[in-house]
């Protein structure tokens, strides 16, 4: 990749960031402080992508939710249920492409598709 | 019910919100809104959006954009022909599924029937 190309990819998502960082500022209590605490707890928890239009596009879709919800007043418990941790996990599992989480499951799966094939009996996973 | 219909929910709901959509196309809160009129009172509607998000990743829906008179514009689901060819397949493995359960439970020795 050439410089300009990763410099303009760069700049690009960081302004993305700022643009959703902006809307989620925006947002009136008290989807403020969820979506605050929802982003916190996916950053914590490492359920985020590596790739930055991933993630740019989960906080943008994150921020799409929480701006109709204040649009037409939907309580917070609406939104996210019982358990917020359960919904993260739903709501996460749709960007999954390169976390830590989904690059050790994949690491797993690679490792089980080898030793069910016939090439297993030759030698080391590699 | 409670945590057990929310558990047994989730391998279905995609299933639901396709037949939800095939009769008309709708926006994450029509879904949830006759989602809880059914009586599935404790869906949250950040899951059903998750949802949709999946299946419009998946091309099984076509989305268009519908200014709403509060806030931002709303998105609209409709099923496309890729759609209509995964609800089959959810009909199709839902009876299967309801017949090998009804079958259990027909077989299984009833306890209140017990002497």
């Amino acid at each position: 990749m050439r410089f300009t190309d990763l410099a303009e990819k760069i700049i690009g998502d960081k302004r993305r960031w700022r643009a959703y960082k902006a809307r989620a500022k925006a947002l009136p209590e008290p989807y403020r402080t969820a979506v605050a605490a929802i982003e916190k707890y996916m950053m914590n928890a490492a359920i985020v992508s590596n790739d930055a239009d991933v993630l740019s596009q989960m906080f943008e879709d994150l921020a799409d939710l929480f701006e109709q919800a204040a649009a037409d007043k939907t309580p917070v418990h609406d939104i996210v249920g019982d358990d917020p941790v359960e919904f993260v996990e739903t709501f996460s599992a749709n960007y999954a492409d390169g976390n830590w989480k989904a690059k050790a499951e994949s690491r797993l799966r690679d490792t089980f598709t080898y030793l069910h094939s016939p090439d297993a009996a030759d030698g080391d996973p590699s | 019910m409670g945590k057990q219909i929310t558990e047994m929910l989730k391998g279905t709901l995609e299933g639901i919100v396709l037949a939800i959509l095939a009769t008309a196309p709708a926006y994450g809160y029509e879904i949830t809104a006759r989602l809880r009129d059914q009586g599935f009172t404790d869906i949250a509607e950040g899951t059903v959006y998750a949802l949709l998000v999946r299946i419009e990743k998946r091309g099984l829906v076509d989305v268009t954009k519908v200014p709403s008179e509060q806030g931002p514009p709303r998105k609209v689901y409709s099923l496309n022909a890729e759609g209509h060819v995964q609800l089959d397949e959810f009909w199709e493995t839902w009876g299967f599924l309801a017949t090998r359960i009804a079958q259990l439970q027909h077989t299984a020795a009833p306890r209140q029937e017990g002497h």
